[in-house]
């Protein structure tokens, strides 16, 4: 997070991790599509070699709350190829908040074990715990045949701390409530910590309207959150706190 | 804001404070832009960075303008206009407009590069079409002004509206948020093939010193475990001389007769004694030669009388097996600068393997000729043989038998403390494996050198080259 006084401007880093093929760049591709002119910059694709990512893809988003504090979210995906392994570490280095893009089909179980103990792996190199980092799961893909189902999805989900979203993201489905529940973790974390709320007299609650508006969304906040499947939105992380 | 590391470098562009618009925008080209764009719309334009600074300038020549500048008062005011336009702020909606005292109009429009300022567009001066005659201010202010060549110029002035500076304003605008976009995108891509290559440094680095690490504790390891052999083998070997000595005297009869089954298992005792007795030197040996303790006591030696004595010593082995034992010696041998007591043990034991390695009726021959090697050890062979040395006067010994054989990807390995090449026949004949890396380490404290070839058309041959005394070194 970079907080810059003067301008009344917040940078925020958030990062789609995940493993190759998993549907990062899709669900940048469908935040890109929906969300308002005005709030989006252009989706940049940083070298690609048949689709696949290389380095990274950065979609700008920004968001004027009521105080007059310029938010700026700088969303990031991470090449899910394993070789890239240096260059992820590099991406998630200063991520506020991580989405972790899971293929649904059981093929895939083991492809996103190994990348979340990549990340995992990568986080703590950066001298983070995964505790520490806001974080959503999403099991993207759930079009295909062949996929764990829901219910043993919404089983393990409700065990887990993290909140965790079903999606398709090539239909835009379940993209944007992946998004407001990270923003939301995120920024729980963040006000935690550096106590944002008070210093820029902020309403979260009306931030998160408004993004949820900009992204074209009718649903309010708390309808968009209640889409997950378990996890824990409303309880701030211990290690957050100050 | 000074930029260290290129991964800080991809931060700064993306998270924090973006580029400036000169990293963004090649001036050249931007040049180039401004130019056209002026051409095209026949109105000037010149572009500032967020400090001020100019980056290009495609200033038209507008005659009138040109003709105020040879008055006095209309050149100064003409002059305060276009500095005020150049600090002129867009303001909030990032446009901003101003007229000057000649009638001709500027814009100033904001340029935007992710959500913040990095520069301005100055357009003008154009003339709106509703500007009919001089104006009167100017008429006022200039005593000395040539109304009629004024109006004339006038009418060759750039004539735009403000509708259409609009759009011309935003379609400038826009190609440049397109430019800037690739200008990132590019910049960001040079900087994350830095980073990259950088990252995956550091992390070769640091493998490289876990690496590191490991390999000197191993090497700590392989110096104990020398330790512990020579020590462990020096405590074993005197109660095991004690041993021997006894069954010698039992079977002496020292101690009263002893028969049959009797005689037959005290042999045995001192049989496996001796065999006990002979690894533990090979042991000891070995730990002196890799510790680097075994001091060789070198002194000039013929080699002839050498392999002579080996030979004999073999002869009666070798008739044991059925094997005819050779001996094949170039005649004015060169003497060597060698521990003859330690080139005899080397000998034996090729000589030795050889007999163990060749079935019934084969043969062995040990040679020996004048030879040269290169000075610094069996370089050159790969090339650069005029940078690794003058050839160096050897003698060369070779061990040649019509035995089973090694296997060419055996070659080195054979050379290994305890290795044996997995073979049902060398299974049988036992042994613990020591022989040849003792040999190679004796040989190489002589500067020599070992290896195997093979004999046509079955067999084996070891060769080992003993180069001279450095002072024999040939011109
Ligand atoms: N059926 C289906 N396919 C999807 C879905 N989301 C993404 N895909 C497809 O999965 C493939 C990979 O998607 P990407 O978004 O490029 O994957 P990525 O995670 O960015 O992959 P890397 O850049 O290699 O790490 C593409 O062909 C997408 O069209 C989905 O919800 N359903
Ligand atoms: N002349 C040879 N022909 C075929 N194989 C050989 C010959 N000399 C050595 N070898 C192979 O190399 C291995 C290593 O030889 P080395 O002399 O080191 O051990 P060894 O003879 O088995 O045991 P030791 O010499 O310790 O009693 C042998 O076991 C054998 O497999
Ligand atoms: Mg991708
Ligand atoms: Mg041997």
């Amino acid at each position: 997070m970079q907080l810059d006084f003067v301008n009344r401007e917040l940078t925020i880093k958030l990062v789609y991790y995940g493993p190759a093929l998993s549907g990062k760049t899709t669900n940048l591709q469908a935040l890109h599509r929906v969300a308002a002119p005005g709030s989006s910059g252009r989706l940049m694709t940083l070298e690609t070699k048949d689709d696949r990512t290389l380095f990274f893809d950065l979609l700008p988003l920004s968001f004027r709350a009521q105080s007059g504090l310029a938010v700026r979210l700088k969303v990031f995906t991470v090449p899910g190829q394993v070789i890239h392994a240096s260059t992820r570490r590099l991406v998630l280095q200063g991520a506020d908040g991580v989405a972790f893009i899971a293929d649904s089909r059981v093929s895939e179980t083991q492809a996103n074990t190994d990348s979340f103990m990549d990340l995992k792996d990568n986080l703590r190199e950066h001298g983070l715990s995964l505790r520490q980092m806001p974080l959503v799961i999403q099991f993207n893909k759930r079009d295909l045949p062949n996929i764990r189902s829901d219910e043993e999805i919404a089983k393990l989900g409700a065990q887990g701390r993290e909140p965790v979203y079903l999606a398709i993201a090539m239909r835009g489905a379940g993209v944007v409530e992946s998004f407001i529940g990270l923003l939301h973790l995120t920024w729980s974390a963040l006000d935690a910590e550096h106590d944002l709320g008070r210093k820029f007299g902020f309403d979260s609650t009306e931030f998160m309207n408004g993004v949820a508006q900009k992204l074209g969304e009718k649903r309010t906040t708390p309808e968009l959150l209640a889409a997950c499947v378990g996890g824990a939105l409303d309880v701030l992380r211990p290690e957050a706190a100050p | 804001m000074t930029i260290s590391a290129p991964r800080d470098r991809v931060e700064e562009l993306t998270v924090g404070g973006g580029a400036r618009l000169e990293e963004l925008v090649d001036r050249e080209s931007l040049a180039q832009l401004a130019a056209s764009f002026a051409d095209l719309s026949g109105v000037g334009v010149r572009v500032f960075d967020a400090e001020g600074k100019l980056l290009a300038d495609a200033a038209l020549a507008v005659e009138l303008m040109s003709y105020l500048m040879t008055l006095r008062q209309a050149k100064s005011a003409v002059e305060s206009t276009v500095s005020s336009v150049k600090n002129l702020d867009p303001g909030p909606v990032g446009q901003a407009s101003m007229d000057g005292v000649s009638g001709g109009r500027y814009r100033v429009v904001a340029l935007e590069h992710d959500g913040r300022r990095v520069g301005r567009l100055v357009f003008g001066p154009y003339f709106p079409p509703s500007l009919r005659d001089i104006p009167s201010t100017l008429i006022e202010l200039e005593p000395n002004l040539d109304l009629d060549r004024a109006r004339g110029l006038l009418t060759l002035a750039p004539r735009v509206t403000d509708d259409a500076m609009d759009r011309m304003a935003k379609h400038a605008r826009a190609t440049l948020d397109v430019v800037m976009f690739s200008g990132l995108r590019a910049l960001l891509t040079g900087s994350m093939h830095l980073a990259a290559v950088r990252e995956s440094y550091r992390e070769l680095q640091s493998k490289q010193e876990k690496l590191q690490v490991a390999y000197d504790r191993l090497k700590e390891l392989d110096r104990l475990k020398s330790n512990f052999l020579a020590t462990v083998s020096h405590e074993l070997r005197t109660p095991l001389t004690s041993i021997i000595g006894y069954s010698e005297m039992l079977l002496e009869g020292i101690a009263g007769e002893i028969v049959g089954e009797q005689r037959e298992f005290v042999t045995t005792i001192r049989e496996k004694g001796e065999q006990l007795l002979g690894l533990i030197k090979g042991l000891l040996d070995l730990s002196k030669l890799e510790s680097g303790t075994m001091s060789l006591r070198k002194a000039t030696m013929e080699v002839a009388p050498l392999v002579r004595d080996v030979a004999q010593t073999m002869a009666p082995h070798a008739k044991k097996k059925g094997i005819s034992l050779h001996v094949a010696l170039e005649p004015a041998l060169p003497a060597l600068w060698a521990d003859a007591e330690r080139l005899r043990q080397v000998l034996l034991n090729l000589v030795e393997n050889a007999i163990k390695f060749t079935p019934a009726s084969g043969s062995v021959t040990i040679s020996a000729r004048a030879a040269a090697m290169a000075a610094a050890g069996g370089g050159g062979e790969d090339g650069g043989l005029v940078l690794l040395g003058a050839q160096r006067a050897a003698v060369q010994f070779r061990v040649a038998d019509t035995g089973i054989g090694i296997p060419e990807s055996e070659r080195q390995r054979v050379f290994d403390a305890f290795y044996q090449v997995d073979s049902s026949s060398t299974r049988e004949q036992g042994g613990t494996g020591l022989g040849l890396s003792i040999v190679k380490r004796l040989v190489e404290g002589h500067e020599g050198t070992v290896h195997v070839e093979a004999n046509a058309p079955q067999g084996t041959v070891f060769v080992v080259t003993i180069p001279l005394k450095r002072a024999t070194l040939r011109p």
